[in-house]
């Protein structure tokens, strides 16, 4: 069988490292006079109205069968169809966008620029999935999301990871929301789309480092299911935030929990949380102790870490190009004479003058100033409440699904004997 | 059963053989054209590159020109062959990856055996304990790489306000003193001596108010009339009325044999735009249909200082707008505020550079529709430049900031195209925009565009600039009249339909009012009342418009040939030269010395 998986990942290697080589074989673009733009490779061309209305009715109603897939109909075998279909639609024919984890970025643009309006669609692609993931879990991961679907098809062999190592590695979706939504605010750059590892696999195009991104999160995914989901999704750290207060979440038994044990290795994604342990219970003292040291600790974790992201603010705003770009000028004056550097030289000829760069780079860089105490003070609120949550014990009699990690794909439901 | 699942496997592991097969070719037949593909760019094939550099011997060879297209089209075919190829293999080999995925799947599954059900863990203690661990040492990284992190980091923004800053310090200390002009208010004089870099310290860097400029261009002041009028800051001198206020100037000069020459200089491009000068820099541009530039002379010695390409402007047209030879590129005069200077081409191009030739900004006007060709000169008060910026299609009055190029006010204007220049003229302790063009003249305020008055009194394509001196405004074109306007009373006080000019510009000083016709006439009025005190046919018409330097009126002809008269009620002639060549352009003086431009070149003419 090992021959079987070092062939497999022998294929996938070459696949996707001569899809990366293709982007290369180009013509250098045409050199228009004046009037043309360029269009972008990274953002597609505007959908025609009535197709964007289109795309909210497919996920409408790819979000209801979901639902009713997970919660009524309990069947893995459609849910895997369903998903096959949303990553024909959602991955392959729309090239991966509109979707609902990068409208994040949208929706931050549009409260903190008012000079950017979010369209309908896209506030729809942001509401939908919060809205039933509200009432019937994360519903939206297990069939509506086309990278959720490409991770979840190959998965082979997953691995159970350790729960030191999960929660850890569960901090990284806050922080990868932290900055998405910061660098979006300022105008800065929509990085969730920028380095989204599968667009270029779903697109049949993208930069050699984003192929092979891709590549590592697709062999990461055959060992660890949904790498992408678990450990870098920022809309998953909505979504779970949802479907911990979800109202019809799927359960893995239809009646009561007979013990029987037999789901308990069934999710790839280590999210069913077994049965309290009683002797766990005697620490509970122990627990309330780290209790109040913890919350009294998360005001601290607050300010230490958002004084720390304030501190760091100028050198995460290198990442504008704006800010970059006046940073550059001003640090090697030599580049003006750089005529191979296309960012200069477009300065340079767009009759901009070096005072107006740096007084917008300065604003820009005051906007990081106030998103970065923002965002660290954010990431020390969720590093304190991780703490906190590590010492509140909560007594379960059943085999349950854990309602902010279940991605709802209804593998453990045919682990369950018991039928009705 | 059994036997029906061992032939699932069975097909499974074939499919998946053949899948993998499969993926293997089409990913082998893709690496090699991409070897190919990265050995041989089609683009630089040396056939055609030697092709090419054949061509540039035999321009005109057209065997070469199809020889060159057939190689062309041959490796844009085999290039689109292989983008092809790539795309379609691209396609077969998902195919194939899909095929194998699905199979290994099926494999896995068959073979997957029912597994003991795993013990409740009752190491839940100690995983917490570990998990509590580990994310407080996430929490106290994350706080160590943002301390790393700024201390890595240097604010390039903020160090670049405190060099600028004290860039601003060093440059007042070589001048003598800047006075900040507020028309109606006592001048306020910064005293250099008392400027220190605490004074000047920039504004923090970081401030959550928003503003314009930082505070470098911020302290950049304005020229006193004291400095206008000792230098030559836009067309027909400060404030564009024709009038300039040095000594000692030579009424006499031959080009032919080099009298009262001090120097003169070729200038690279044609242009009909006058000599604008500042300190010791004389600015003028030139332009041809493909490349338009900004030259710099020294003064003293004619040597260029620098000459700068107008080029790399966002939205400048591809292929330049058509315009008559006697219009050409380059007829707007420059204008300078002793820090920077401007030039505005035929292209709506305009551009800044500061004194040294550094390019400052840069934009593209829109292209003007113009059916001789963008004509009307620049001129600046403060902080804003003033363009005419007339078209076929729309008649504005556009004020742009002078540090940024930015649109500072735009005054949609009534009337026709006009080609003559803006002038400005001290009406009421305020400085105006004077315009002049059919049906009127009118006065515009500075500060927000403001149409201030206007009087309706002229017709067709006006040329000729308005003239300002004895309170009045004075405007004329051929076919129209002359007219003498009270501004502050919204009136005509005098007007003659005897002598009109069509380019040159009338120019008012001593009380007294000069007029050049194209038809060779010269005209001498009383500024306030119309009187004609005396005429003077030349034969030879005015274009170059005639100023006033010193009581002695400079004028010359189309062909070249200058007369200076004196500036009064009598016509008596002081002296006569000849510049050999067609003369268009206007004379300006500065420190006793004339500089004219020429078709070819730029002289320099002062008392040996």
């Amino acid at each position: 069988m090992n021959k079987w998986i070092k062939i497999s990942l022998l294929f996938t290697l070459l696949f996707y490292s001569l899809a990366g080589m293709t982007q290369k074989q180009r013509f250098p673009k045409p050199e228009f006079g004046t009037g043309y733009h360029q269009p972008t490779p990274i953002t597609p061309e505007p959908r025609a109205l009535a197709l964007e209305y289109t795309d909210v009715f497919v996920l409408l109603v790819v979000l209801s069968l979901a639902s009713w897939l997970a919660v009524r109909k309990r069947s893995r075998k459609w849910m895997v169809w369903l998903s096959l279909f949303t990553l024909l639609y959602f991955g392959f024919y729309r090239d991966g966008c509109i979707c609902s984890i990068g409208s994040i970025q949208n929706v931050a643009l549009t409260i903190f620029d008012p000079g950017y309006a979010i369209s309908v669609s896209t506030l729809l692609f942001f509401l939908l999935p919060l809205l039933f993931t509200l009432y019937f879990g994360r519903t939206f991961c297990a069939g509506a999301c086309s990278l959720g679907a490409i991770q979840d098809l190959i998965i082979i062999k997953p691995l159970s990871l350790p729960e030191w190592l999960r929660k850890t590695l569960g901090l990284i979706p806050y922080l990868y929301l932290t900055i998405a939504v910061l660098f979006a605010a300022t105008g800065t750059d929509f990085i969730i789309c920028r380095y989204d590892p599968f667009v270029g696999i779903f697109r049949m195009d993208a930069a050699f480092h984003m192929i092979v991104l891709g590549i590592a999160f697709l062999l990461m995914g055959m060992f660890v299911a949904r790498p992408y989901c678990r450990f870098l999704c920022p809309y998953g750290v909505l979504l779970s935030w949802m479907s911990k207060f979800s109202k019809w979440h799927l359960t893995i038994s239809p009646a009561a929990c007979i013990q029987c044990k037999l789901c308990s290795d069934s999710c790839p994604f280590d999210a069913i949380d077994l049965p309290t342990d009683e002797k766990q219970v005697k620490h509970r003292i122990w627990g309330v102790n780290r209790f109040l040291v913890y919350l009294l600790l998360i005001p601290i974790w607050v300010l230490s870490l958002g004084f720390a992201g304030s501190k760091a603010h100028t050198w995460i705003s290198k990442a504008n190009p704006k800010v970059y770009l006046a940073e550059l000028l001003i640090s090697k004056p030599e580049v003006h004479n750089d005529e191979k550097n296309l960012d200069v030289q477009a300065f340079l000829s767009s009759g901009k003058s070096m005072e107006i760069l740096v007084n917008e780079a300065t604003i820009i860089r005051h906007k990081f100033y106030i998103g970065c105490w923002l965002a660290g003070g954010f990431m020390g609120f969720v590093i304190g409440m991780s703490l906190l949550n590590q010492v509140i014990f909560r007594t379960k009699s059943d085999y349950e699904p854990d309602k902010s990690n279940c991605y709802s794909c209804a593998r453990c439901i045919s682990y369950c004997p018991v039928k009705k | 059963m059994h036997m029906e699942q061992d032939i699932k496997l069975k097909l499974s592991i074939n499919i998946a053989l053949v899948s993998g097969i499969f993926c293997i070719t089409v990913a082998l037949l893709l690496l090699l054209n991409f070897i190919q593909m990265a050995k041989n760019k089609p683009l630089e094939s040396k056939a055609i590159t030697s092709l090419v550099k054949r061509l540039s011997q035999e321009p005109n060879s057209d065997e070469l020109k199809q020889e060159i297209r057939n190689f062309d089209l041959l490796a844009r075919k085999a290039y689109f062959n292989t983008q092809w190829q790539v795309k379609t293999g691209g396609y077969l080999l998902l195919f194939g990856a899909i095929v194998l995925a699905f199979s290994l799947r099926v494999v896995f599954d068959l073979r997957s055996r029912i597994e003991e059900p795993v013990e409740v863990s009752d190491k839940e203690l100690l995983n917490r304990m570990l998990t509590q661990r580990w994310v407080l040492i996430t929490g106290s990284l994350l706080i160590v790489l943002g301390l790393v992190a700024s201390l890595a980091s240097v604010d390039h923004l903020q160090k670049y306000n405190v060099d600028e800053s004290i860039a601003s310090v060093k440059s007042t200390e070589n001048q003598e003193k800047i006075e900040v002009i507020q028309v109606g208010q006592t001048p306020l004089i910064l005293d250099s001596s008392k400027n220190t870099i605490d004074s000047l310290k920039p504004r923090p860097a970081i401030t959550t108010e928003v503003k314009p400029l930082p505070a470098a261009v911020a302290k950049i002041g304005y020229p006193s009339s004291s400095q206008l009028k000792s230098n030559v800051p836009s067309f027909r001198g400060p404030f564009g009325n024709g009038v300039f206020y040095t000594k000692g100037t030579p009424v006499e000069w031959d080009a032919a044999s080099g009298k009262n020459v001090i120097w003169k200089t070729p200038v690279p491009k044609k242009g009909f735009n006058s000599p604008v000068i500042w300190g010791n820099k004389i600015f003028l541009s030139g332009a041809d249909g493909k490349l338009a530039e900004v030259y710099c002379f020294d003064q003293n010695s004619g040597k260029v200082i620098w000459k700068q390409p107008v080029d790399k402007i966002p939205g400048s047209p591809a292929l330049p707008p058509k315009v008559t030879d006697d219009t050409g590129y380059a007829a707007p005069s420059l204008t300078t505020d002793g820090n920077r200077v401007f030039a505005l081409f035929a292209t709506g191009d305009i551009i800044c550079f500061d004194l040294d030739g550094n390019r400052i900004w840069a934009r593209n006007l829109g292209i003007p529709d113009n059916h001789y060709g963008h004509a009307s000169s620049l001129i600046m008060w403060k902080d804003k430049i003033f363009i005419q910026y007339d078209t076929n299609k729309s008649r504005k009055l556009l004020a742009l900031k002078a540090a940024t190029g930015e649109l500072a006010w735009e005054t949609i204007r009534k009337g026709k195209i006009s080609w003559a220049s803006p002038i400005l003229a001290e009406i009421n302790g305020q400085y105006q925009v004077v315009l002049s063009t059919e049906p009127m003249v009118a006065g515009y305020d500075t500060d927000s565009g403001k149409e201030l008055w206007s009087v309706d009194c002229m017709m067709g394509e006006v040329g000729p600039s308005p003239g300002f001196g004895s309170g009045l405004i004075f405007a004329a074109n051929e076919y129209a009249r002359l007219v003498a306007i009270d501004p502050v009373k919204k009136a005509k006080v005098w007007e003659s339909g005897e002598y009109m000019p069509e380019v040159a510009s009338p120019v008012c000083a001593n009380g007294l009012l000069f007029i050049a016709t194209s038809y060779g006439v010269l005209a001498c009025y009383d500024a306030k009342t119309g009187e004609k005190y005396w005429v003077k046919e030349d034969g030879t018409g005015f274009y170059s418009s005639p100023v006033v330097c010193e009581n002695k009126l400079y004028t010359y002809n189309t062909s070249g040939k200058m007369k200076v008269f004196e500036a009064a009620k009598t016509e008596k002639i002081l002296g006569e030269g000849d510049a050999g060549e067609k003369i268009t352009t206007t004379p300006v003086f500065k420190d006793g010395r004339m500089y004219l431009r020429t078709p070819k070149f730029i002289y320099c003419i002062g008392k040996k």
